[in-house]
């Protein structure tokens, strides 16, 4: 039986090739969208994760600045300066801090042998490497002893080190910045970062332990503070605890945001998930619209296919079909083409994402987009449903036909 | 085997009411060969229609094979169709795409008959009709006299006790006629009970009986 109707549904799409490939066609460039753009959506989104988190994860950053508002007896105009010791001590005076660095920043002069390179150097402390992401690839990040015993000490950036080192071994060698030693001990894993501040991508700093930093070159304040909020999603509270408190301290008014300037990394986060959520839906969307329009083609064809066919229905009425036969028959026949049509649509798209996945400057800028495994479940429920409508009111037209009437034609 | 107790079949159409049978009593015995003549517009087609379970009667009693057809759903008359009936029409009425083979084994599918059970009856019934090298050949490819047999093979599928011809000869020459109603006397002294509409005499002249149809009335 199940034989018979796959022998006669392959007839009939062979019968009429150009109707067969119209009809299908809908359904094969719905389901190819559809996968298509959720695919290269969900890789854009992970790429565009990635390359934040190459910035920084659940990070918060704040510049001590100039005041706009008057305060505590002095002009707009104050400049507020935060020392690395006061940045350390953060966490005791406000709750919330799971980890905080102070960061100094100047271009200094970077050399080895006869290369010499004028570069950031970021003088932090061992917690930045967990928060900004500065993963070794070879050697070790910065460690307490180095802070404590103020090391001459460095971590430096994978370009960096291309550029200084031009392949040979990093770890272990002695560069001079500013004239003055420092012992390489490790090397930063290279990551996509998209965005910045302060001075040069992490690839091209050298990073150094802030005491170090602070004791060589006579900085006192620092340029800038990283912190991570204990819960990410409670970055506002904390924020505002932390402005009240270094008003206090260093005499700037509470709503005076420009005193200090906060960038809510977290925030960008959130709002990023949410904007990618709505755009997949979006596309979802988009993509089940389309799906139905090939499914209202189907609809018609398969209209048109029973009022060819009712001679067909009428003599298998009369040869003992029961109404539910023809109906089932039918049905089937529309959810087979739907179906049918979404599997060469899901060929077509694996094949095309994995075409592209082979060209690198896709991948570069869009990541390497996969079929989601959830979104074809999703799609072929989305092809069912589509094919149940679809094929409902042709099947119930051809089992509504009369046999007398379809045998006299 | 048959048996009509006063049926009529009035047809609504629109307002007007068109009486197509107006009390037919006939009662067809088991393993009788009979055909019904009648002019145009007597009432014949409804009668097989009737007979053959496309149809219910408006009034009246049908009994076929002892049970009563008149109150049947559309799927127990679909039923009676399948297993008591075998149907012969004038053009036909093979699926033009399928194979003589297929369009052969087209009422088995619709009774749960096994792959195996279907495949051999089909073979049987190709042979019993002289088509045996003929099975991949589809309608178009076959004589009138050809399609029709390889349409009474359909028939005989589920093996019905009555076979209903609809002029079975009306397409065909004459020479390809007289085999078909050779082929239906071979069928009729298997036992089996035809009942054949025709309006040519010297067909009719091939049955045991002849029931003539008037205006819906049985005149003779």
């Amino acid at each position: 039986m199940i034989a018979a109707f796959l022998v006669n549904f392959l007839r009939d799409l062979r019968r009429q090739p150009l109707r067969t490939v119209l009809t299908l066609s809908g359904v094969v460039w719905g389901t190819f969208s559809v996968a298509v753009l959720i695919a290269f959506g969900a890789s854009v989104h992970r790429m565009q994760i990635k390359r934040a988190h190459g910035m920084g994860q659940n990070l918060v950053i704040a510049w001590p600045s100039r005041t706009t508002m008057p305060y505590g007896g002095f002009l707009k105009g104050h400049v507020v300066r935060l020392s690395a010791e006061d940045v350390e001590a953060l966490p005791s005076r406000v709750s919330g801090i799971r980890r905080i660095s102070p960061e100094f920043i100047l271009p200094r002069r970077i050399r080895f042998g006869r290369q010499e390179l004028n570069n950031s150097v970021r003088g932090v402390n061992p917690a930045f490497a967990v928060m900004r992401n500065t993963i070794p690839q070879t050697g070790r990040f910065i460690d307490p002893s180095d802070l404590e015993r103020r090391r001459r000490v460095c971590f430096i950036g994978n370009t960096l080190a291309q550029d200084l080192f031009r392949g040979d071994t990093a770890v272990g060698r002695d560069i001079f910045i500013e004239g003055v030693p420092f012992i390489v001990v490790g090397v930063m894993k290279e990551k996509q970062q998209n965005s910045n501040y302060s001075g040069q991508r992490d690839e091209h700093c050298a990073f150094i332990p802030w005491t170090t930093f602070s004791a060589l070159y006579g900085e006192k304040y620092v340029s800038n503070f990283l912190f991570q909020p204990e819960d990410p999603a409670g970055s506002k509270p904390l924020i505002r605890d932390l402005r009240r408190l270094l008003g206090r301290r260093l005499g700037f008014d509470p709503r005076d945001e420009d005193a200090l300037f906060i960038w809510d990394v977290t925030e960008l986060e959130q709002k990023f998930i949410a904007f990618f959520a709505a755009f997949t839906i979006f596309l979802g969307v988009i993509g089940s619209f389309t799906l139905l329009v090939g499914g209202v083609g189907v609809a018609s064809i398969m209209l048109v296919v029973v009022e060819e066919r009712t001679r067909e229905i009428g003599v298998k009425l009369a040869v003992g079909a029961k109404r539910r036969t023809i109906l089932r028959q039918f049905f089937a026949e529309a959810q087979a083409l739907i179906l049918f049509g979404g599997g060469i649509g899901f060929l077509l798209a694996s094949l095309a994402v994995a075409a592209t996945s082979r060209i690198k400057a896709v991948t570069d800028s869009v990541g390497t987009p996969v079929i989601d495994p959830v979104v074809s479940v999703s799609t072929v429920a989305v092809l069912l449903l589509i094919g149940t409508v679809s094929g409902l009111m042709p099947a119930r037209r051809a089992a509504a036909v009369d046999p007398i009437q379809a045998l006299r034609k | 085997m048959i048996t009509c107790r006063a049926i009529t079949k009035v047809f609504a159409m629109g307002t007007a009411k068109l009486e197509a049978l107006r009390g037919v009593d006939i009662a067809i015995e088991a393993g009788e060969f009979i055909s019904i003549m009648g002019p145009s517009g007597s009432g014949k087609s409804t009668l097989m229609n009737i007979i053959g379970c496309l149809d219910t009667p408006t009034a009246g009693t049908y009994l076929l094979d002892g049970r009563e057809v008149a109150g049947m759903t559309f799927d127990q008359l679909a039923e009676a169709r399948n297993r008591k009936i075998g149907f012969v029409f004038q053009n036909f009425n093979l699926l033009p795409y399928a194979s003589a083979y297929e369009n052969i084994e087209l009422p088995m599918l619709f009774n749960g008959k096994s792959a195996r059970q279907r495949r051999q009856r089909v073979e049987e019934l190709l042979a019993q009709v002289g088509l045996a090298d003929w099975r991949r050949h589809r309608p178009s490819e076959l004589s009138g006299g050809q399609q029709q047999r390889i349409a009474i093979a359909r028939a005989l599928a589920n093996d019905p006790p009555v076979i209903l011809a609809d002029e079975p000869t009306g397409n065909l020459d004459s020479a390809s006629g007289e085999e078909i109603m050779a082929l239906f006397n071979g069928l009729w002294r298997q036992g089996r009970t035809l009942v054949m509409v025709t309006h040519d005499p010297k067909i009719a002249a091939h049955s045991q009986r002849t029931v003539k149809l008037l205006d819906g009335r049985v005149v003779a």
